[in-house]
């Protein structure tokens, strides 16, 4: 039997399903289904709502709208349990049904992904706990695609960098152990950053933990004679906050794009139904009406033509657009048909259906590209992204602050002009304090009063400091703990952040995602499992010396390199397991594995951009060509949650505003 | 040796065993009559069943027959062979339900709707009750399946209880009032709608009751005095009151028999054995009925008890404890009487070949073709076999079937053995675990192994679990908590004692074993063994309850769960004061941003406790300015305002300075916007014939302010805000600009471009102006911008559609290629022009 592979799409998704499925079953007859907004979209990705009907569920709420009628004698709540507020909610909606409605109810409450102490306690406190039967669906990981698994812990970012909330990390380890558990030990854990240090010491922690807690009873492989895994490499854990920049700069892959301008969550994007509404008519839908409707459209990874198009530049779109539109025409033209044989006709036929699709796929794209392409024409688009390249190559960012300050004078949005104040600051160690203090003065009078505590929460956030107020990476002499602000300026050259000859028509390297710059977190990652080609991309050899020989990609020469300029803490653990090395060597043999086909876990703490995604597959899809470079050719991307620039800043915006 | 098939009684065309499991179980003077008997478990999903015995006296009947007075009762628990296990004194009133769940817990019901769960076979007890008014109408009678049980109320009311880890009694639906005559449930494994299901019998007909509905099954042959459901509910049997038995399946779709046992009396008891017989019990004589009406019947000297079994029965009395089950069908074919089975003549061989007989080999070489079969077979009727003699017998016979053949696994063959070896220990009589194969492999080696260690069998379970591979980390400790509850020995030399057993045993919960020793009273040494344990997160609770706080919340802040540490957290935010509360967290950041960030939601008054303790003036007044933010009304808003600038009032450094000034400038520009608004609206109030509504201005930003102002015509007002803000000039041009713009005010703008200098340069108002679609005013600036090249002025032009002034743009540059390309894009006259102009150029070197 060929080993499984590891963090397998299907499977996970399947796991979900089944168990959801089978709590639903649990309560007999028609259920109202009760459910927190943010898990809407996994719920939606994992199970159909006809399925869910299938299982009794008659009517959806949102926790949120705090309307659940009394229609059905059930009420099921699915809500995750980590936060005291959602608790309350809950108990406070339990309350107010018990309170209105005539007949009685069985309530059920399924945490996501576990029952919590506190969740318990507060129940109890509240005096509901007894009524209400409670359960958990240890959902974790929801598959996004094949290669990505997301948390979907959206809030992540402000709970770790804004109010120092660690739940996300736990969370994460424990979603990482239940892969190992199945996979076996990840033989390699290495990272940077505080917070994925955390992470991976937890990682070693729960493995301890988790074997001491083994009981006869469990089911399963069992921790305790639980080796490395023989068909993972490692784990790497980036930390978001060792590399805010590539988070804060506007992403240039048609996907990256799409997510900037009209937000995707959990694949799905809401588009104005006027720019793709003649792709399907909605039923009962009136002419009227349909021009302010939104529309929901699934960004699907399994689609042809989107899998072409979801990580191309977006620069190039367009004539991949036209090719696809071309090929079509040619295959399903009249004229073509008439010379074709009876067998080319059934097989023509035959892939009728398929034709179709891709049609309806083709025509949706092709607006939203263009509805795109109206969005990059904008004025404040090609200012946001001159100032965006300027910072990222290296120009003295004083010279940016015309621009800037032109921005915020035109009614910018808010996010817009935080992000590339952001994005000057992080990546320059900060903005000098006097010039910072007149952007402030200037963001309170442009957009009110209350973003004070945007801005401080930005600071807290370490996105917007003051310079000097924290050190830099590998610099001396200064007072402050050394390692606390990622330097970029040693790095553009250790590195190779900035390449100034990108080709996004035929990508040479990841820089094509930003046009130009290349994400800094997925630089650390090919310095790990790409050292010998990212060494060529840094400074090649003479040509016909082997790639190996660049004395950069010897050891861990180029990681270490970069890491000490990047903040935080690094870090890289073995982990045997209490395998014998004789016996591991012995059970690598029988597998017969190389190491070409392993799988390399990437793990984003703290969220991870579409664009990076596409960097990360870009760098998977080369050590494929080139049959690896020693540690593994399969790259997954695994996250607390998917981000964008927008909702980094967000998760800081103050949103109340002064009532009258 | 006696034969095999002695113990064997025909029913119908299928064979029933009786097997002797063991004798002077009880002591004679026992009057079994007077005690109820219920086995643990009853069989049901996946089968587990253990040979415990628990009798309780029924206390009726020792009213009945002793008088009041003599009852001082007792749960007994005792294992097959007779062996008292545990003995429970009982004072709590009459008990109306005593059964076991899978994993042998022991349930006992009483009148009032308490439920006690003894969870282990020591005598420690969880309780709940059931609620629903049990406690008025009283508990009648209970039904229990492998992990519940249903509870029949004086009212008719039933109430379930679904798990005993968390029972939350829940009442199904509600039958009629009758007298229910017989009643049982369907365990909802085996249910269709995969919830428990209730049969009742009230009058002559039968109720189906569920969670939702209860329904009449129209039947009209009652009243039903018995109700049994076979181990799988695949069949359901009732006694009728004229003395039949009839089976129905457990669709309800068919009648699949009907018996008549011809006595007077209505039995004691009426169960399945397996899923083929049912089995009816009187005083001292039992039936059991196969299919197609079939029966056997057996007698006895005293009273019997009917211990059903996934796969059997078990019979009780005083002598003796018996097992009935079908012959297994590999046992059926190796020893019926006659058999010429492959099976059969291979045992006929091996028991020749021990006779040193050449006949042997002739019988291996008939039955050659077969040959594989029979091994396989052998090797099941010895697992099903309880006589050793004949499990050897059959093993041999195997063994040489499997010397013959050429190629043969034999993995049947050593896992039998390797059973067999273990089942026949735990039969053995001390231990009283007479299981059978199909029992055992349902239950699976781990729960027998739990089994025994429950029942203290520590060598026994060590023995079992080294031979099967299976891990030892539960029986140590098991063992260990057990130590620590009983050991009289100095503690600090069981501490060292269990230290040193369980070294190098991953697995071992000393959190476990911590908690019993805190239960038995033990502080010091629940507190050294604590200390081994490896999960933090583990030792959390037992810490609190010992009341070792600080250490607790550490801990909790090791194991990484947030959720312990705000467990811990809000246990301490109870128990201390303020301010020792502030100092336990101060030290800990993990601790303190938890309490922040959930304070923040619910408790402001908390965190401003603990911004002043700390002296986090910015923190302070931040909190300060977001709830002036959530004040409903602006008087409310600028109070907190004022307070917030208080707060920083002696602070001296930058970003205090700063907040202060904005919070003061936020306060000015609240004043000036509520008094433009009353203003705004007194003058509106005085022009009758606008009717726009009145402006609003509070809550928006100075830019906001100006450009609505601007908008809406109060230029001075919005000069009185720039001014006052000293908003930079080309920010208020901007807005000026945008405003004018968006109410459509051309006419300013064009007065506007007659103007020299323009702070922001001219190319914005194009832009904007063009954007609002008026060209004409947008061409107006075009000669303005004269930093601009040549090609981005045509261009400019050729966007207003004024193509001709584009040429004349590029004439006066000498552009011939822009002029070739502005005549492309030209039609009619414009064209004629531009082609004029391309003629005045001088014509190239």
């Amino acid at each position: 039997m060929a080993p499984a592979t590891p963090f397998n799409a299907a499977e996970i998704t399947e796991k979900a399903r089944r168990d959801l499925l089978l709590l639903l079953e649990g309560i007999r007859g028609k259920k109202n289904l009760v459910l927190e907004k943010a898990l809407a979209g996994p719920l939606n990705l994992l199970v159909k709502f006809s399925t869910l009907q299938e299982y009794g569920v008659d009517k959806p709420f949102f926790l949120e709208n705090d309307n659940t009628d009394a229609s059905q004698r059930n009420v099921v709540f699915l809500v995750r349990g980590e936060k005291a507020r959602t608790v309350m909610r809950v108990a406070d909606q339990i309350k107010r049904i018990r309170r209105e409605s005539e007949i009685e109810h069985e309530f059920s409450i399924f945490w996501v992904p576990r029952r919590t102490i506190v969740s318990d306690q507060l129940l109890e406190e509240a005096g509901v706990l007894g009524e209400a039967s409670v359960s958990e669906w240890p959902l974790y990981f929801v598959p996004l695609a094949d290669d990505v698994l997301s948390l979907e812990l959206d809030e992540t970012p402000s709970d770790l960098y804004l109010r120092k909330d660690p739940t996300s990390i736990y969370l994460a380890a424990k979603a990482l152990m239940l892969q190992q558990r199945k996979y076996g030990l990840f033989p390699r854990i290495i990272g940077k950053g505080d917070n994925a240090k955390r992470l991976a010491d937890l990682l070693i922690r729960m493995r301890t933990e988790v074997a001491a807690g083994e009981t006869s009873s469990n089911t399963g492989p069992s921790f305790l004679g639980l080796g490395p895994s023989t068909t993972i490499d490692s784990l790497i854990i980036i930390d978001r906050e060792v590399d805010f920049p590539t988070v804060l700069l506007t992403q240039l892959t048609y996907e990256g794009l799409i997510d900037e301008v009209f937000n995707i969550s959990a694949n799905q994007t809401e588009v104005d139904s006027s720019v793709v509404g003649g792709a399907a008519p909605q039923p009962g839908q009136t002419g009227s009406a349909s021009t302010s409707m939104k529309r929901k459209i699934l960004i699907d990874p399994k689609d042809s033509l989107y899998s072409e198009l979801g990580d191309a530049n977006f620069a190039i779109v367009g004539s991949l657009l036209n090719k696809v539109a071309r090929r079509l025409q040619s295959s399903t033209e009249r004229n073509s048909l008439a010379a074709k044989t009876t067998s080319e006709l059934r097989e023509f036929v035959a892939r009728l259906p398929g034709y179709q699709a891709e049609q309806a796929s083709l025509k949706l794209h092709t607006s939203l590209a263009e509805e795109l392409i109206k969005h990059t024409r904008t004025d404040t688009f090609t200012r946001t992204l001159e100032v965006q390249q300027n910072l990222t190559s290296g120009a003295d960012p004083s010279t940016q602050h015309d621009l800037i300050t032109e921005l915020i004078d035109r009614g910018t949005p808010l996010p817009t002009i935080l992000r590339l104040l952001c994005l000057e600051s992080t990546t320059n160690a900060g903005i000098r304090a006097k010039d910072l203090d007149t952007f402030k003065r200037a963001i309170i009078l442009a957009h009110g009063p209350q973003h004070l505590l945007t801005l401080q929460s930005l600071e807290t956030m370490g996105l917007l400091t003051p310079r000097g107020g924290a050190a830099l990476a590998g610099g001396t002499g200064s007072t402050v703990k050394p390692g606390s602000v990622t330097n970029y300026t040693p790095l553009r050259k250790t590195l190779r952040l900035w390449d100034d000859e990108v080709n996004e028509a035929q990508p040479n390297d990841i820089s094509y995602t930003f046009s130009g710059y290349a994400p800094l977190s997925v630089r650390l990652v090919q310095s790990i499992i790409a050292k010998q080609s990212l060494a060529q991309t840094i400074k090649p050899v003479a040509p016909g010396a082997p790639p190996s020989s660049n004395p950069l990609a010897q050891g861990t020469r180029l990681f270490d390199d970069a890491a000490k300029y990047v903040r935080g803490a690094t870090f890289s653990e073995i982990q045997t397991g209490d395998i014998s090395a004789k016996a591991l060597r012995a059970r690598q043999m029988l597998s017969g594995h190389g190491d070409a086909g392993k799988t390399v876990v990437v793990f984003f703490l703290g969220g991870v951009t579409r664009a990076e995604i596409a960097a990360l597959r870009w760098v998977g899809r080369k050590l494929v060509e080139n049959g690896g470079e020693g540690r593994g050719t399969r790259v997954v991307v695994a996250a607390t949650n998917l981000l964008t620039g927008q909702g980094l800043v967000d998760g800081a915006e103050e949103k109340g505003v002064f009532k009258a | 040796m006696s034969k095999p098939t002695a113990n064997w009684e025909k029913v119908g065309d299928k064979f029933y065993r009786k097997i002797q499991l063991y004798t002077a179980v009880f002591d004679q003077d026992l009057e079994l009559e007077n005690y109820k008997a219920v086995a643990a478990p009853y069989s049901g999903a996946v089968g587990r069943r253990s040979r415990h015995t628990a009798i309780y006296r029924d206390e009726e009947k020792l009213h009945t027959y002793r008088g009041p007075g003599a009852a001082r009762s007792s749960i007994d628990i005792y294992s097959c062979a007779g062996k008292l296990i545990r003995s429970i004194n009982w004072d709590k009133g009459s008990i109306k339900g005593l059964g076991w769940s899978e994993d042998e817990k022991l349930l006992v019901v009483t009148e009032d709707g308490t439920v006690r769960c003894y969870y282990d076979l020591q005598g420690d007890f969880a309780p709940f009750t059931l609620g629903h008014d049990s406690d008025q109408h009283g508990v009648v009678a209970c039904r229990f399946y492998t992990t519940g049980f249903v509870a029949l109320l004086g009212n008719n009311h039933l109430v379930s209880v679904a798990s005993y880890a968390e029972p939350r009694p829940k009442l199904l639906a509600v039958p009629p009032p009758d007298p229910v005559v017989a009643w049982n449930i369907i365990p909802p494994a085996y249910s269709l709608s995969r919830s428990v299901e209730v049969i009742l019998a009230i009058g002559t007909t039968l109720y189906v009751v569920d969670a939702t509905e209860a329904e009449d099954r129209n039947f009209d042959a009652g009243p039903f005095r018995h109700i049994a459901v076979s181990p799988r509910a695949e069949f359901l049997a009732f006694y009728t009151d004229d003395a039949k038995v009839w089976v129905v399946s457990g669709d309800w779709s068919e009648k699949l028999s009907e018996y008549d046992s011809r006595v007077k009396t209505v039995p004691k008891d009426v169960q399945w054995c397996g899923s083929n017989a049912v089995a009816l019990a009187w005083e001292d004589e039992v039936h059991l009925i196969g299919p197609k009406s079939a029966a056997a019947r057996f007698y006895y000297d005293g009273c019997v008890h009917l211990l059903p079994d996934v796969d059997g029965i078990r019979l009780l009395t005083n002598d003796v404890c018996e097992f009935i089950q079908k012959v297994p069908d590999a046992t059926v074919d190796v020893f019926r009487l006659g058999s010429d089975s492959p099976a059969a003549n291979l045992l006929e061989a091996s028991s020749l070949l021990e006779q040193k007989s050449p006949k042997a080999d002739d019988l291996i070489q008939l039955i050659r073709p077969n040959l594989a079969e029979a091994v396989d077979a052998c090797i099941k009727a010895a697992a099903h076999e309880y006589d050793i003699h004949w499990q050897k017998s059959l093993l041999k016979a195997a063994s040489y079937g499997k010397s013959v053949l050429d190629l043969c696994s034999s993995d049947d063959f050593v896992d039998t053995c390797d059973t067999l070896r273990v089942l026949n220990a735990v039969r053995f009589y001390e231990i009283g675990l007479p299981l059978s194969y199909d029992q055992y492999r349902r239950m699976t080696p781990e729960k027998l192994v739990e089994r025994l260690t429950n029942r203290n069998d520590y060598l026994l379970a060590l023995r079992v679990a080294d031979y099967l591979h299976l891990p030892t980390s539960h029986i140590h400790g098991h063992w260990a908590q057990q130590k620590v509850r009983v050991s009289t020995d100095p503690e600090e030399e069981i501490c060292t004692l269990i230290v040193k057993k369980l070294a190098g045993k991953p697995g071992v919960s000393f959190e476990e074993i911590a908690r019993a020793a805190y239960d038995e009273g033990r502080i010091r040494l629940a507190t050294s063994l604590l200390d081994h344990e490896p999960r933090a997160g583990k030792q959390v609770p037992l810490l609190l309850s010992m009341k070792e706080d600080t250490i607790a919340l550490d801990k909790a802040i090791e194991s990484g769960d947030t959720d312990l540490v705000f467990h811990v957290l809000l246990h301490l935010r109870k128990k201390l004061p303020l301010a020792s509360f502030f100092r336990v967290i101060n030290s800990r950041p993990v601790a303190t941003a938890l309490v922040e960030s959930s304070a923040r939601d619910q408790d402001t008054d908390l965190l401003k406790d603990l911004y002043y303790q700390d002296d986090r003036r910015l923190d302070g007044s931040a909190l300060l300015l977001s709830s002036a933010l959530s004040q409903p009304s602006l008087p409310q808003a600028l109070d907190k305002l004022k307070l917030a600038s208080k707060y920083l009032a002696d602070s001296r450094d930058p970003p205090a300075v700063f907040t202060r000034t904005a919070i003061d400038e936020a306060q000015r520009l609240l004043a000036l916007q509520s008094q433009f608004e009353r203003d705004l609206q007194q003058s509106t109030r005085d022009i009758p014939n606008r009717d726009n509504a009145a402006v609003s201005l509070i809550g928006l930003s100075a830019h906001d302010t100006i450009f609505t102002l601007i908008k809406d015509g109060h230029m001075k007002r919005a000069q009185k805000i720039v001014s006052e803000f000293k908003v930079p000039e080309k920010s208020f041009t901007w807005l000026r600009l945008r405003a004018l713009v968006a109410s459509r005010r051309f006419i300013d703008i064009e007065e506007w471009s007659k103007q020299k200098k323009s702070p922001i340069g001219w190319e914005p108002f194009f832009n904007e102006v063009l954007a609002a679609g008026n060209t004409r005013v947008a061409s107006m600036f075009i000669p303005k911008c004269t930093s601009l090249t040549v090609g981005e002025r045509v261009d400019m032009w050729v966007k207003c559609g004024l193509l001709v002034k584009a040429g004349e743009e590029a004439s006066k540059a000498k552009d011939r290629e822009l002029l070739l390309s502005l005549r492309d894009k030209a039609s009619g006259s414009a064209a004629m022009e531009i082609e004029r102009l391309i003629g005045a150029l001088p014509k190239g070197r």
